[in-house]
């Protein structure tokens, strides 16, 4: 049995998992146990189109989810929405914890029945801006690619032949490429609001590449664990000393490289300019309405407040819609970046959100999907 | 909780957005992103982003009104067809091109030809046709100079963003068209004759549309500018496959646009249409009138995914399943060759079967398929972008009345397809606001031969006296109508 607080190392039993896992198929195996034995309905696995694309589906079957495996750095998707109305265990990046956890605040994800195993997260990659880093600066053909992963502040891909090539991801995102530009500020790489947080932080020595690091955040992840070990399906031994310094020094490193992408991004800006900035920004807005579907903290569904004061016909230099949202999402916008993916005219929405809810949430020391006893600031509620 | 994910293009235009369609177990659609789509990297317009209501309407197959399951309905469109006389069919690109090679094999079993509808290839010669196509959209962020005879924003959304590139790039982006573009350095409106002033080069990309509609002396006059400076053409289209049905066209001879086709029904030199996926009620800017035309056919048989308007007044509809269902291959306006991942073969089934009730051939899928590629290596290997094509005069264009007022569509997915959008207003200038006295978000009344309506109104900047239309208006008789507007 393990305790809420515990640091663990811990690898699926099964070695097929737990070689096909990221670091030790930990979080396949608590997964599959989960639904297995009857914790959860179904599960949000990613289902793999290449190594560039994949989409989440929830499935019911035990083995679609120990087939679904290991990290992809390529695809920023964002999973909060699918935990909406239903019973399942997800995997999950800090971005996607935090969305679920909006979610629940106002009643829109149970978390009662909804198990987030979550994962450390350095960042994630747009995939067509990999496939072009591939080419100019690896010098690679995307499609001889057969994995990658990040290792000491380098992003390293192997190809078919065996063959391996890295190059400092600062150099990369110097260039233009490598992570998305909220990533690099993002402001949280342990999601220790998730009921695990896992990761391959820490991990070292004989382990290193095969075990995954797992901290145990509360009562649900305590089920989630013990249900796996009892299953048969993880193995867990208690992390070192050592190891948990080498997790915390390296989350402290991306946490202050994060704040100096933060300080170049959002340079500061007159009180006089912000609002040509907004209108000018928003412009081109096409109105699609592509950043709030894919919002992983809007709960609105169909009859939303920026949707119903806006109308196409009106005359407003920034529209209805963007004047409500900015306002609305100020106090629960968490940078995950859907926004500015799927912007058909490749509008900066996530920079120009975060640039109107950061003081705000700053001043009142809110960081949404963190704490889930901590109200929205302009909500009441619901949980 | 099973789901079933299809990786599909978006059947709004022809720039071909590739998008996932998810089904749940219950058959419901939504939509999911396919970020690593080079065309759109996985982003939506509007329409896009609406396809779960577009895709909530399937066919259901009837003969004479009843409902009917494929074998019935193609027996019943045999025997229509057998012996028919004046027979016309037409298939503008609303899906995969084995689809429409299949169509093809029909029309030859019954001697006649596939109409994809646009009239400017039948007015134009052959050697001009290889430059109505598009270009792969990289070349239009690296272009020099850009000029515009489309608005982007409302046609055909996926490019906003290669232009917005291509400023960032450096280029210098006009626009020649009707409204004004947020994203243009300037907006002329232009007359033919001072295109020369556009000063344009082979660093330079004219962009327009082809659809139904347009007018081929705009495409003349565009071909002579190219000749004359050697910038290049972008031609964009409206439907998902228009790039890929113009392409598969064999000869061009005899082929008949949309309008053209109506004219025929209306004199009895058509007697017979049999459509695949195109619906004429739809494409005609006068709803009423198209129905009108349409019933005056002895046989009017419908293959089609949707239920669209034709199908209500259709006397036999062969049902085949959604786009993103079929198995098959489409081509978007870069001239890029896109798979769809579904596996239906329906419609290649259903016109095979019917095909062989009319004593041809059948065939199946993997042949058309095999048909499609050798067809492709063809029209590579006499692709042919030098200009070679003699200079086209063009009639003199009828100046606009001074003080008359036109309402004017301006074509987009919605209004292709008759899909509902937020679009029930029309575009007024300033000027006529002010003359009109008309109130903030109240209406303007419009007049025409056809009746009046109050229309909801936005301020934009387009050319006095011309009202613009992004849906299809009840009082409007084409295209282009005449208003009597109070004012004009
Ligand atoms: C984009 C990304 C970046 C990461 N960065 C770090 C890091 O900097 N430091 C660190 O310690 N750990 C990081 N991790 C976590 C690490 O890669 C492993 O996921 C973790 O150690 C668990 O390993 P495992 O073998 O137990 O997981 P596995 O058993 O391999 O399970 C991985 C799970 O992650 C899911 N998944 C894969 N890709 C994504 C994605 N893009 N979005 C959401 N879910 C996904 C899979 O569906 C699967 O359920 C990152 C993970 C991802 C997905
Ligand atoms: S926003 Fe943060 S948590 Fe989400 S993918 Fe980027 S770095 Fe990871
Ligand atoms: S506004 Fe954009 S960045 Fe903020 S949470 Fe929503 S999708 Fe993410
Ligand atoms: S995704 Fe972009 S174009 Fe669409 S509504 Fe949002 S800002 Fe506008
Ligand atoms: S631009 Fe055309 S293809 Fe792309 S989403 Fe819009 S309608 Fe569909």
């Amino acid at each position: 049995m393990v305790k809420v607080g515990d640091r663990l190392l811990g690898y699926a039993t099964d070695p097929d998992v737990r070689s096909r896992g990221a670091s030790g198929g930990l979080v396949t195996a608590v997964l599959a146990a989960a639904l297995e034995k009857g914790l959860v309905e179904g599960v949000v696995v990613l289902k793999r189109m290449d190594e560039y694309e994949a989409i989440p589906v929830i499935t019911d079957d035990v083995q679609e989810v120990l087939a679904s495996g290991g990290s992809m750095h390529a695809v920023p998707v964002n999973l909060a929405k699918h935990a909406v109305g239903r019973k399942i265990a997800m995997p999950g990046k800090p971005c996607d914890v935090r969305g679920v956890i909006e979610q629940a605040k106002r009643n829109g994800v149970d978390l009662e029945s909804t198990y987030i195993v979550g994962l450390n997260c350095g960042g994630t990659m747009h995939p067509v801006v990999t496939r072009e880093m591939l080419v100019r600066m690896y010098e690679i053909d995307p499609e001889d690619v057969s994995g990658e992963e990040i290792e000491k502040g380098k992003l390293i891909f192997r190809t078919k032949d065996g063959e391996e090539k890295a190059i400092p991801i600062d150099d990369l995102e110097e260039a233009g490429y490598g992570r998305r530009e909220n990533c690099r500020y993002c402001t949280v790489k342990i999601p220790t609001s998730a009921d695990l947080a896992c990761g391959n932080w820490g991990v070292i020595g004989e382990l290193a590449g095969n075990a995954t690091f797992c901290e145990v955040m509360n009562e649900k992840g305590k089920r989630l664990l013990d249900n796996a070990i009892e299953a048969g399906f993880v193995d867990v031994r208690p992390a070192d000393e050592k190891a948990i310094a080498i997790r915390e020094k390296v989350n402290s490193a991306m946490l202050s490289l994060g704040s100096e992408w933060k300080e170049k991004v959002f340079t500061e800006m007159p009180d006089q300019e912000r609002l040509s900035y907004y209108m000018e920004q928003f412009a081109d807005c096409i109105h699609c309405g592509a950043c709030k579907e894919v919002c992983p903290v809007c709960t609105c569904g169909e009859d939303s407040k920026c949707t119903m004061f806006h109308s196409l016909a009106d005359n407003y230099r920034m529209s209805m819609y963007h004047m409500v949202r900015l306002l609305h999402l100020s106090d629960s916008c968490i940078g995950c970046g859907q926004c500015s993916d799927v912007c058909p005219v490749d509008i900066p929405v996530t920079s120009i959100f975060r640039r109107f809810a950061d003081p705000a949430q700053k001043k009142r020391n809110y960081e949404p999907g963190m704490d889930l006893t901590r109200p929205p600031f302009l909500e009441v509620m619901l949980k | 909780m099973k789901e079933s994910i299809y990786t599909s293009v978006c059947p709004g235009c022809s720039i071909g957005c590739g998008l996932y369609i998810r089904e749940d177990d219950r058959g419901a659609v939504s939509i999911d992103f396919l970020k690593s789509s080079p065309v759109n990297r996985g982003k939506l317009c509007r329409f896009g982003m609406r396809l779960p209501h577009y895709y909530s309407t399937p066919a259901t197959g009837k003969v004479e009104g009843l409902g009917s399951g494929t074998e019935d309905a193609v027996r019943a469109a045999a025997s229509r067809l057998r012996g028919a006389e004046k027979v016309a069919m037409l298939s503008v690109g609303n899906t995969t091109c084995e689809e429409h090679i299949a169509f093809m094999k029909l029309a030859e079993s019954l001697g006649t030809v596939v109409h994809t509808g646009i009239p400017v290839y039948a007015e134009l010669p052959p050697e001009c046709h290889p430059h109505l196509e598009g270009m792969p959209f990289t070349d239009i962020e690296n272009a020099e100079k850009i000029v515009l005879f489309i608005d982007p924003y409302v046609q055909y959304p996926l490019l906003v963003r290669r232009l917005l590139a291509a400023k960032r790039n450096g280029a210098h982006i006009t626009s020649a068209g009707t409204t004004e573009l947020h994203l243009a350095h300037e907006n002329r409106k232009l007359s033919p004759e001072q295109y020369a002033e556009l000063d344009l080069d082979g660093n330079s990309v004219i962009i327009t549309d082809i659809h139904p509609h347009t007018d081929p002396c705009h495409i003349r006059q565009l071909l002579n500018v190219v000749l004359d400076t050697g910038a290049r053409l972008h031609v964009v289209k409206p439907f998902v496959n228009s790039e890929g049905v113009d392409r598969l066209a064999k000869g061009r001879a005899g082929t008949m646009g949309i309008s053209q086709i109506m004219d025929g029904i209306e004199k009895g030199d058509i007697r017979t249409l049999v459509l695949l996926d195109s619906d004429p009620v739809e494409l005609m800017p006068d709803t009423d009138r198209a129905v009108e035309v349409l019933k005056k056919l002895d046989n009017l048989i419908v293959i089609s995914s949707r239920d669209s308007l034709v199908n209500a007044i259709a006397d036999v509809v062969i049902a085949t399943e959604h786009l993103y269902r079929k198995r098959g291959t489409l081509i978007n306006a870069e001239g890029k060759l896109q798979e769809n991942s579904g596996q239906g073969v329906d419609g290649i089934d259903a016109m095979s079967m019917l095909s062989r009730q009319l004593g041809a051939d059948g065939f199946d899928h993997r042949q058309m398929h095999g048909y499609l590629h050798e067809r492709m290596i063809d029209t590579l290997a006499s692709e042919n972008r030098k200009p070679e094509y003699c200079r086209m005069e063009c009639g003199t264009v009828p100046a606009q009345q001074n003080g008359a007022c036109t309402l004017e569509y301006v074509y987009n997915p919605f209004m292709w397809f008759s899909q509902p959008d937020d679009n029930d207003f029309v575009l007024l200038d300033r000027s006529m606001v002010k003359s009109l006295g008309l109130k903030k978000g109240g209406t303007v009344r419009l007049d025409s031969e056809k009746g009046s309506m109050n229309m909801r109104y936005r301020v934009e900047k387009v050319p006095e006296g011309t009202i613009l239309t992004g849906r299809k208006l009840p009082i409007a008789t084409g295209t282009v109508t005449k208003i009597r507007t109070e004012g004009c």
